[in-house]
């Protein structure tokens, strides 16, 4: 029997369905306490006082952790990839998003640890919000990051990501037509059917077990391990099975502060975000601006694009560089362009942080990139099919970045749709293949493009 | 007032596994006395499916049946690295990573049964939870009576290690972009086309039908690549017409809080999905699979702003497209400005119109 490319039935489906599944919230630990936080309730301020001593004092109260309890304050969730720290896991000198954490409780119960969050007396400077990504760059804008208002650690310092390939002006000079547009898709919730949940187990042997709704087991224990200063041997992450996640729960939301918790208590703590919180307060997918300036002629080749993107990290810059870049090699979709020049900033706001989903990076440039084809075919008059099949990548074609395609699939999955709808190509269009280009379909300005797939 | 029908289409590509790699991924697998097998990985199983088809690339691998497979990704004391379960990497990137520790036991246990028959190991192959000596069937041992040999007869631990790692690909010039090795495990397509009607009284956007086909390399469980695609198609779906965090972007305000304020997609905003799914193998993907986790929400929204535009004329380029910014473009009809070989259009959102001058896209004319 084999057992690759069968329809066998699902490893945990049947506990999925019948609802016996452990899942975070399933674990029960005696004598746990509940966690609450207190959280920035405007979008930017100073923070010029934080008194947790009325708060620690009151009955039921355990635990609670502030910037100060935290060994390792800023770490960089993606510094293997040379993106620096930036963000506190406690706010310290002041808020940049609303519902961003300043402080957490760990108490007997959910009510006595949200009493305790309301006695924390916080003095709060409020300053002007920064929210349109299009006016960061204003020189009256307020200033609201420690790298200024969009990130600058790209390689070499640059303050922005950037694609140069081939020759621009000659595109545009030779170009019958230049078709703009402005894109721009919304920030929108991961709507993970369990909210983030994580609860942590101090044990007699001086090891955290922490059980985690992380999409990465090891992602996450090297974040707490990074904040806490702990050698992995430490610590215990228990999950792997996780109530939907869509790239939100990449973030390692609760685990650090749960651990500190409890350790500062000796109690297992636990923490289970609610409905409100996991909307308001959690990431989202970002929101992006996107400008395209396509430079085509009038039979539909596209001989350069320029494109602009102003991407809307949020507050803090989490994996918003990588996105960007991701982003970025990705600006020419399913089609060789050969003349490019593209520039990209990673654009902070006070907003919540925006983080991975599902696409992370590519499903704006999606949305950008063909809805701008469609409109390009449409001012040419042209079929879209047509105009998507004749830019299509081909195996040996050449990306942004230089990289020979192997095994493109622009060109049939395009084919397997006009069949599907009934929509007629001419001959030479339904029988187009994936190979290499040649004759009509090698126009001069695309032969420098061809390059070797065996180079890579 | 009228309900008009329209039709769009878009073609998609995406990455398999972290933009310029640099993501190991591990397994080990042990062989119980019986020749059950444990596989242990530290995947998260993100309703994606994961651990089944990992435990389907290891039974394929070995040549035992399915359920012979014990899969454990719980905790990291038993289990070893896995960058994560994100980047549409953990078919490919994880599942090479089991190709390879199976591939180590296959070997082992072949060994043992090249002991136990007197036969060269590299004459016998397993199928289906036997070892059989190539071209003479009648000559074999069964992975059990493997397993159980050396344990108890050879005192040895049949079990294997993988990992998967493609090596981080630098930008050598930052000015250009170039890179010095392919930032992908592969690169996975695909093409949707979107039927919508629009109610130019309403300005609602139904999107009745979305046909789409994936390039999935090889569907490894057919029923599980369908699931990522049609779930995929509702988020999607949401993402086109009914979602957001800020419905008056830039603004924070009239942020929802909970679901009644917060449309994500219901079952009476389900259009006929249909499915295509096609395989071109990828070079180096375990049985020549591609991720297509993530893509699976990407083309839908172009699709739909397509069919938008050819039902009434009208493009609507900002996210999500709901009723009130359909019946605007209506009202508006605007057109592009023309001027010589330009066509401009949305001028008002352009950072140009917005920004005090700081900030400017240039287009050569």
């Amino acid at each position: 029997m084999k057992a690759v490319g069968a329809r066998l039935p699902r490893y945990d489906g049947v506990e999925h369905v019948t609802g016996r599944t452990t899942f975070v919230d399933d674990v029960r630990v005696p004598g746990t306490l509940w966690v609450k936080a207190l959280r920035s309730p405007v979008h930017r301020a100073d923070i010029t006082g934080l008194d947790t001593s009325a708060a620690e004092s009151m009955p039921g109260v355990h635990a609670i952790v502030s910037w100060k309890d935290v060994p390792l304050l800023e770490y960089g969730h993606l510094a293997a990839l040379g993106i620096p720290a930036d963000e506190p896991l406690l706010a310290k000198d002041d808020v940049r998003y609303k519902g961003q954490p300043i402080a957490v409780v760990a108490a007997e119960d959910e009510a006595t640890a949200q009493a305790a969050v309301e006695a924390i007396k916080l003095d709060l400077n409020e300053q002007p919000a920064l929210l349109d990504v299009r006016k960061a760059f204003d020189s009256d804008a307020p200033v609201i990051h420690q790298w200024g208002n969009w990130y600058n650690h790209f390689e070499a310092e640059m303050d922005r990501r950037q694609i140069r390939k081939g020759d621009i002006d000659w595109a545009f000079e030779h170009a019958d037509t230049i078709v703009q547009g402005v894109y721009r898709p919304a920030a929108i919730e991961h709507v993970p059917l369990e909210t983030q949940v994580c609860q942590v187990v101090p044990e007699a042997n001086g090891r955290l077990t922490i059980y985690s709704c992380t999409q990465a087991l090891y992602f996450s224990m090297g974040v707490v391990a990074a904040h806490l200063q702990l050698p992995l041997n430490r610590l215990k992450f228990v999950g792997g099975t996780v109530g939907g996640g869509f790239g939100g729960k990449v973030d390692t939301a609760t685990e650090t502060m749960c651990s500190l918790l409890a350790l500062k208590s000796g109690r297992p703590v636990k923490w289970r975000w609610t409905r409100e919180e996991e909307f308001l307060c959690s990431s989202t997918r970002a929101p992006w601006h996107m400008e395209i300036a396509d430079a085509v002629t009038k039979d539909g080749w596209i001989l350069g694009r320029k494109m602009l993107t102003l991407h809307d990290s949020g507050a803090y810059a989490r994996f918003s560089p990588y996105g960007l870049t991701k982003h970025s090699f990705h600006h020419t979709g399913a089609y060789t362009i050969p003349n490019l020049a593209f520039d990209g900033y990673a654009v902070f706001t006070n907003r919540v942080p925006t983080t991975a989903m599902r696409g992370f990076g590519v499903t704006s440039i999606s949305f950008a990139t063909e809805t701008h084809m469609s409109r390009v075919a449409d001012v040419l008059g042209l079929d879209p099919y047509e105009v998507r099949l004749k830019n299509a990548n081909r195996i040996g074609d050449t990306s942004p970045n230089r990289v020979v395609y192997t095994d493109p699939s622009t060109v049939p999955t395009i084919q397997a749709i006009a069949e599907a709808m009934g929509h007629e190509l001419p001959a030479d269009y339904r029988t187009m293949t994936r190979h290499t280009r040649e004759g009509e379909l090698l126009p001069e300005h695309l032969v420098a493009q061809v390059g070797n797939p065996e180079d890579h | 007032m009228a309900v008009h029908k329209g039709r769009g289409f878009a073609a998609i590509e995406y990455p398999t596994g972290m933009n310029q790699n640099g993501d190991p991924s591990q397994a080990w697998i042990k062989v119980k006395p019986d020749g059950r097998i444990d596989v242990f990985a530290g995947t998260s199983d993100i309703g994606n499916g994961s651990k089944t088809i990992q435990s389907q690339i290891v039974a394929e691998t070995i040549g035992v049946p399915y359920d012979w497979i014990t899969y454990d990704n719980s905790n990291t004391d038993s289990s070893p690295v896995c960058t994560g379960t994100f980047a549409s990497r953990a078919t490919f990137v994880a599942g090479k990573a089991v190709e390879k520790a199976a591939l180590k036991v296959r070997e082992k246990i072949l060994e043992i049964a090249g002991k136990e028959l007197e036969i060269d190991p590299g004459d016998l192959e397993i199928e289906d939870g036997e070892v059989v000596a190539k071209g003479a069937p009648q000559k074999k041992i069964s992975v059990p009576d493997v397993a159980a040999a050396a344990t108890w007869g050879h005192g040895e631990l049949i079990t294997g290690a993988g990992a998967q790692l493609k090596p981080y690909a630098a930008i050598v010039e930052p000015e250009t972009g170039r890179v010095d090795l392919p930032p992908h495990s592969a690169i996975s397509y695909a093409a949707c086309a979107a039927e919508v009607e629009v109610d130019d009284e309403t300005g609602e956007v139904r999107v009745t039908r979305l046909v789409q086909c994936y390039d999935v390399g090889k569907a490894i469980n057919p029923t599980l690549v369908e699931g990522q695609i049609e779930g995929g198609a509702v988020q999607g779906l949401g993402l086109g017409v009914l979602e957001s965090c800020y419905p008056y972007y830039p603004s924070v305000d009239h942020r929802g809080g909970e679901f009644g304020s917060y449309l994500a997609p219901g079952m009476e905003d389900l259009p006929q999905i249909d499915t295509i799914i096609i395989e071109n193998p990828s070079v180096d993907g375990p049985y020549g699979a591609k991720g297509i986790g993530e893509m699976a929400n990407n083309s839908q929204p172009p699709a739909i702003a397509a069919a938008v535009y050819d039902a009434i004329g009208v493009w609507v380029t900002e996210l999500p497209i709901t009723p009130e910014r359909v019946l605007r473009g209506l009202e508006a009809k605007a057109e592009p400005r023309r001027e010589g070989k330009k066509v401009v259009f949305d001028e008002e959102l352009s950072v140009n119109s917005v920004s005090n001058g700081s900030i400017r896209f240039e287009v050569p004319a």
